[in-house]
């Protein structure tokens, strides 16, 4: 199987934006700037995420999705609020391939066992956003906001149960903060999922890809902050950018130490690691 | 300024149709969305996408009496593409829900993925093809190492196995079962992928294929 490099991008009204443990919200630009740079250095597909969408009830993913994919021919994912056959429909034909579902489907199972029943398994992916808290791994939602009692390994045995096509694990410890992804996670989730399961949340260089590609049997990776800071700096000189864009912070001592590397810079070191990718 | 063709895309409700429209226009086509019964003659080509249900795609294309410009077209020898589920509803039948008759004009079945040995029994993400037979996908302008070197996009749970290996073009495989990711016979040619969704040596398969039918 060819192992898939996939990048996120976290929106908040028309901007991408980048926090830390999924909070602490920074804009770094258009999202549709970054998509069509991503596109170019061969990405393997893309994901856009509303991550106020659903604790705020509203969706505004649909004609953002319409934009962004205009000159992106890759596979999107489109997340964050959706919570009904409709919503589906709608980003849908705005472009998506696939919906990622987390808030709803904890909430209303009956509602994905619908969605697989319309769309197909493929094109439902659920997210499991986890925080480790002692020693346990639990599953939170509105992105790692809410706290529920589900524990990770019952809930990937009952989506897979359920019928979905794919599953995203996220580590709410190792999310935006670059220590390496959580390899006993992966490891341990990727033995239970017999449907595709992309790891999220951690990656500093490409060594820590290549060790959770090597010690878990994950379908592919999904990264975002070392993309985005990778990037910026050639897209901040649209104009546009500059001047929405409150960067600055990128420059403060706390960010002196950013992680970042680039799509191509990474697919060549895994290569030369003897993973299969594209 | 020489005239765009015009492909005319058939529309199955619950599909994308939004990136195989932009995918030909990037192409150099015109496109326009058939929703019924329409008179092909005006179009220079016919494409057939699709995503979902075998059974429901089939039931949708009698109902709106789009199967009948699909039949028009194939009796015309019009240009066509299939694509994903495009692609399997041109074969007799297949085992979805039971069995569903389908459009028949390529010799074969489609069949569930969970009956085989298998890395995925739905899968999602790039895979390579073997072309059997390369001069259909290549032009002299294009870089034959960069196009049938890569990988494209796939994504399903259910696969084609034709009856005549001659229309098998390209051949792809999950686990240990090969199967028909591309097919072709007379102007009709058709992918089990996606080439709208695998970059631009997607684009660039696409738009050979198309030109060569």
């Amino acid at each position: 199987m060819i192992k898939r490099i996939i990048a996120r991008l976290d929106i908040k009204n028309k901007f991408l934006v980048k926090g830390m443990h999924l909070e602490g919200l920074r804009i770094l630009g258009y999202p549709e700037f970054f998509a069509e740079k991503y596109f170019n250095e061969n990405i393997d597909e893309i994901i856009f995420q509303d991550v106020v969408a659903s604790l705020y009830k509203r969706n505004q993913l649909s004609s953002l999705t319409n934009k962004i994919t205009k000159n992106i021919f890759t596979p999107i994912t489109v997340g964050g609020g959706i919570r009904s056959i409709d919503d589906i429909k709608e980003v849908l034909i705005n472009g998506a391939d696939r919906v990622s579902i987390n808030t709803a489907a904890v909430n209303n199972k009956k509602f994905i066992k619908e969605a697989v029943k319309v769309f197909g398994s493929s094109t439902i992916t659920i997210t499991i956003e986890t925080l480790k808290v002692e020693g346990k791994y639990k599953v939170y939602t509105d992105t790692g906001r809410t706290s529920t009692n589900l524990d990770v390994f019952e809930w990937i045995k009952e989506v897979q149960e359920i019928g979905v096509g794919e599953i995203i694990l996220t580590s709410i410890n190792n999310e935006g903060v670059g220590k390496g992804f959580d390899l006993n996670l992966y490891d341990k989730a990727s033995k239970l999922s017999k449907i595709s399961l992309l790891a999220h949340g951690g990656a500093r260089n490409p060594d820590d890809v290549y060790k959770v590609l090597a010690n878990s049997n994950v379908d592919g990776v999904i990264i975002a902050s070392a993309f985005h800071f990778n990037y910026y700096k050639e897209l901040l000189k649209k104009k546009d950018i500059s001047l929405q864009g409150s960067t600055n912070f990128l420059m403060n001592k706390d960010y002196k130490n950013l992680f970042f590397f680039g799509i191509q810079e990474l697919k060549k070191y895994l290569k030369t690691k003897n993973i299969n990718v594209r | 300024m020489m005239k765009k063709p015009l492909a005319g895309i058939i529309n199955i409700s619950i599909n994308n149709i939004l990136s195989i429209k932009r995918a030909l226009e990037y192409i150099g086509y015109n496109t326009l969305i058939i929703n019924e019964y329409e008179n092909i003659e005006k179009f220079d080509l016919i494409v057939l996408p699709g995503v979902g249900a075998f059974k429901e795609a089939m039931n949708k294309l009698i109902e709106t009496n789009q199967l009948k410009s699909i039949e028009q077209a194939l009796q015309k020898n019009k240009k066509f593409l299939g694509i994903c589920l495009g692609m399997q509803l041109l074969f007799e039948k297949s085992e979805e829900f039971g069995l569903t008759k389908g459009i028949g004009f390529f010799q074969g079945n489609v069949e569930n993925f969970n009956k085989h040995s298998v890395d995925q029994e739905t899968f999602i993400g790039w895979n390579r093809v073997k072309f059997t037979n390369e001069k259909y996908f290549i032009d002299k302008k294009s870089i034959k190492k960069d196009l049938l070197n890569n990988a494209f996009y796939f994504i399903h749970s259910y696969f084609v196995k034709c009856r005549n290996q001659d229309i098998e073009v390209g051949i792809s495989s999950n686990g240990k079962l090969n199967f028909s990711s591309i097919v072709k016979h007379k102007k009709v040619v058709a992918f089990q992928f996606h080439p709208e969704k695998s970059g631009k040596s997607g684009l660039l398969l696409l738009s050979n294929a198309l030109k060569n039918l």
